[in-house]
């Protein structure tokens, strides 16, 4: 019998009194696909980032094709054969896709970058990635970034391929071309590890080891489990899913009139938008990645200006206004890219939750007050679970859905009136997704407008009252959220307009 | 086999026995240096010694010669927290010693108690709005503050050229020295011991050292300096206006920079000259970074400073040891201090090779 690619026996690594991974042993087979699943902050990347010489494991050993191994860093891990897709991405902005990944790979002091560029164009045709191997890192999406992040794994043939959350910053058609890439990997041979939080994901691999505290609970074959099962080991309990209730809704909250918000290019970022939610509304931006979802929750929160266009709050003007100003009318703000444009990686969970208000409530005589900021800090870390050895812990030393839950912390408490948020679960595991979309129908409630932008058209139809579809900066259609469903938000994403409208 | 592992936190024990490292390292290539220059190292280290600590008298110089390094190393911390990497110190401690100059031209025969206070803070607005141009032009066009820094610092030192050299400013019969002519006594800092010149000026040093320490630590506006160092994206979605807050920075890097000029200026030189302030600002850069970007760094690292450079005086005098060979150590524990800096976030073991 020939042995696993990968074989894990006993792996454990702490961080102070934080067991990150206690005890892990699994393998993968070559041609295999294992999923890691597990809570927020369970070690998944911690798991990942001690195969990859990223990390040293405190104790246990690590096995490629029978042979052991020990890694003393990332290039090190590349030799081998073992390629990483980072949960955060590790790119350059300032650089090339190219650049990104021949600079710190090849070896040697002059880079070919012509074969380089044949090459990397080859694996981009073969596994049908359309990406230009000569666009600035920095003018991509969220989305082309994380297939940047892949073809840098998939430029060395890997033997072993480890991908951290890959599906999060993807679209439904971007989740299932990865899948085509994983099962042509597979069928070369490929041993591959995918750690994602979507259950349907789970149930596409071979088998699924689940992660709790750092220990791993049991592996299962996908073909004799089930997503109920899985969900009772990772968490210890049934989930039920929340519904929508119907509280009434009220007058219009937050209106847009024609606003158009300049691009780059020729085409406008947001085009003649016009649109109102009303109190108490969820109301769902649908949307392939990078059709305007992120300039439109900019331009309400003030990021941006519009070109033109009004846009209102409670019937005051808040297009002529400034962030600040806007947020203490009492507007929330989820941002997208969580450590880009919410958080301060090298600031603790106390002063990354008083952000934007550390000259207002967190300010006492001129002075931050400390002890208001710990007392801040404690209460929301235990209202949003958020896993930390305490308030001082750096948000960067957080695992990246505990990092999520910062944001969504500070953002729910500011967002009395309006709630903008861009994929505000992603990332998170299913125990939180339900507690967040609970939050979401208390704001709802509580008479705030909630607008959500997210991938998971699935949710946004359970969530949402009405549903507004972007297509190329455009505003497709909005639809009744309890009457449309899959097809025909499918149909407006693709620039298809809508019939009969609401 | 030899392995290297990053550190989770760094304890204050070892960083301290990886700075006595640098310092012992550095001082061991200097002795190099000297050695190679046919000097005698023991001599030669002896003096410099002897020149820094000796006497009640040496330590106190030491201390003179501290002071503008501490003020121009605060600029550094100040700036560079924010990661704003100006070059400016030199140009903005010129541009105060200048205005404070300039506002001594019209005070005449105002009392001690109110001219010095209007020079210091003459001074203040003068490298303070040097500062905010170039915080200005990188807010408002991106002009990078490295080159705008460096270029200003070559305008405002040669405009002091112009005005010495046979300008307005110039002493009467004193053109080929480039020097204004002394300073009326009650323009003069007092003095906190008299005989070495030991001025107000250090104790304003060691109280700005306080300052910016708390500033960082417990104000709204330190908060702001270190995350808007850290991630500027996030400051600005949050309604901080970023912009505002690069020109209060460079506000006040350039007015800290400023007392560095009036130190010397109006604390031990009693004329103003270009010679006696160039490179100050120079070297406040390396105490910024040798004391870790921390305020309370900067002080001791300009103390050690302030005392190798009154001690290489003594030296140069009394061994023949070149005194150019001080900036030269400068330089070199610079370039240790950094390294230790960097390598005390790893652990290094020996490991026998019993894997593959
Ligand atoms: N560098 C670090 N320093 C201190 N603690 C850390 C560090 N990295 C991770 N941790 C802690 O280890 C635990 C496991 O984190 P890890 O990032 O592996 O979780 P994860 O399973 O990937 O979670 P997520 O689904 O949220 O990404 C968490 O409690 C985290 O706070
Ligand atoms: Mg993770």
């Amino acid at each position: 019998m020939t042995s696993p690619t990968l074989e894990v026996t006993a792996l454990c690594k702490s961080f102070g009194s934080v067991r990150a991974n206690h005890d892990v042993t699994f393998s993968v087979d070559a041609g295999e696909l294992l999923c890691l699943f597990g809570e927020n902050g369970a070690g998944k990347s911690t798991l990942s980032a001690c195969l990859t010489g990223l990390y040293r494991p405190d104790s246990g050993e690590i096995a490629l094709e029978g042979t052991p191994l020990r890694l003393s860093s990332a290039a090190d891990a590349i030799r081998h054969g073992i390629g990483l897709v980072h949960q955060h991405f590790v790119l350059v902005p300032d650089f090339t896709v190219l650049e990104n990944i021949v600079v710190g790979s090849e070896t040697g002091l002059f880079v070919d970058f012509a074969s380089a560029e044949a090459r990397l164009r080859q694996i981009c045709e073969s596994y049908g990635i359309d990406i230009d191997p000569n666009a600035r890192v920095e003018d991509l999406s969220v989305g082309e970034q994380q297939w940047a992040e892949l073809l840098k794994a998939l430029y060395f043939d890997a033997k072993l391929l480890i991908l951290d959350e890959p599906t999060a910053t993807l679209d439904v058609e971007g989740s299932k071309k990865l899948f085509r890439i994983i099962d042509k990997l597979k069928a070369d041979g490929v041993a591959i590890i995918l750690i994602t939080h979507f259950l349907e994901e789970v149930m596409q691999a071979d088998r699924v080891a689940v992660l709790r505290q750092g220990a791993v609970v049991g592996i299962k074959k996908t073909a004799e489990t089930s997503p109920e099962e899985l969900t009772r080991m990772m968490v210890g309990r049934d989930l039920k899913r929340q519904t929508r209730q119907s509280t009434p809704m009220g007058t219009a909250r937050l209106a847009l009139e024609s606003v158009t918000v300049e691009g780059l290019g020729e085409r406008p970022d947001l085009d003649d938008i016009s649109f109102c939610v009303h109190e108490g509304e969820i109301f769902g931006i649908a949307g392939v990645a990078g059709n305007g979802q992120r300039p439109l929750m900019e331009v309400i929160a003030g990021v941006r200006k519009p070109k033109s266009g009004i846009i209102s709050l409670d019937d005051t003007v808040i297009s002529s206004k400034g962030v600040h100003a806007i947020k203490s009318m009492g507007l929330g703000h989820i941002p997208e890219d969580r450590f880009a444009e919410g958080l301060v990686r090298d600031f603790s969970i106390e002063e990354n939750l008083i952000l934007g208000e550390h000259r207002g409530t967190f300010a006492k005589g001129g002075l931050l007050d400390f002890r208001k900021m710990a007392q801040n800090a404690k209460r929301l870390i235990a209202e949003f679970s958020i896993a930390a050895p305490s308030g001082e812990t750096l948000v960067g030393n957080l695992s990246g859905g505990n990092a999520q839950r910062v944001i969504l912390a500070r953002e729910m408490q500011l967002a009395s009136k309006v709630l903008l948020a861009n994929q505000p679960t992603r990332g998170l595991d299913v125990g939180v997704i339900d507690y967040i979309h609970q939050c979401l129908f208390n704001k709802k409630a509580e008479g705030v407008a909630v607008v959500i932008a997210s991938s998971e058209l699935e949710d946004l139809i359970a969530l949402c009252d009405r549903i507004g579809v972007l297509f190329q900066g455009r505003l497709m259609g909005i639809v009744d959220a309890r009457k449309t469903n899959l097809e025909e938000i499918g149909l407006l994403m693709a620039g298809h307009a809508l019939e009969t409208a609401v | 086999m030899i392995e290297i592992t990053r550190r989770q936190t760094v304890g204050y024990r070892a960083r301290i026995v990886a700075y006595l490292l640098a310092l012992v390292m550095g001082f061991a290539c200097t002795s190099l240096l000297i050695w190679l220059s046919g000097a005698s190292v023991m001599e030669g280290f002896s003096a410099l010694f002897e020149g820094a600590f000796g006497s009640e008298e040496a330590m106190l110089q030491s201390l003179v010669a501290a002071t503008p390094l501490i003020f121009t190393g605060l600029a550094t911390v100040i700036a560079y927290r924010a990661e704003i990497w100006s070059i400016g110190q030199e140009g903005q401690m010129f541009a105060g010693a200048m205005s404070g100059y300039f506002a001594s031209l019209y005070l005449g025969g105002a009392p001690m108690v109110v001219a010095v206070p209007v020079i210091i803070l003459a001074a203040m607005i003068g490298g303070a709005l040097l500062g905010m141009l170039c915080g200005w032009l990188k807010s408002r066009f991106a002009v990078n503050e490295i080159i705008s820094t460096v270029m200003l610092n070559y305008v405002i030192v040669y405009f002091l050229s112009y005005l010495l050299a046979g300008g307005p400013w110039t002493a009467e019969g004193s053109t080929s020295y480039h020097q204004t002519a002394l300073l009326a006594d009650n323009f003069r800092l007092p003095l906190i011991v008299s005989d070495v010149k030991l001025h107000i000026g250090f104790l304003l040093a060691i109280l700005a050292t306080v300052l910016c320490w708390g500033i960082l630590k417990f104000t709204p506006f330190g908060f702001e300096i270190r995350a808007l160092g850290a991630n500027p994206t996030a400051l600005r979605f949050k309604g901080v206006n970023v912009a505002r807050t690069i020109l209060i920075v460079m506000a006040v890097s350039g007015a800290l920079s400023a007392l560095a000029g009036v130190s010397e200026i109006f604390g031990v030189n009693y004329r103003l000259k270009g010679d006696v302030l160039t490179g100050l600002g120079f070297t406040g850069i390396i105490v910024g970074m040798i004391g870790g970007l921390n305020p309370f760094g900067a002080l001791i690292a300009a103390l050690l400073f302030g005392a190798l450079e009154n001690g290489s005086l003594y030296m140069s005098v009394l061994s023949d040891i070149p005194p150019a060979l001080v900036p030269a150590m400068q330089g070199i524990l610079l370039l240790f201090f950094l390294s230790a800096s960097v390598i005390v976030r790893y652990r290094v073991r020996i490991r026998r090779a019993s894997y593959v």
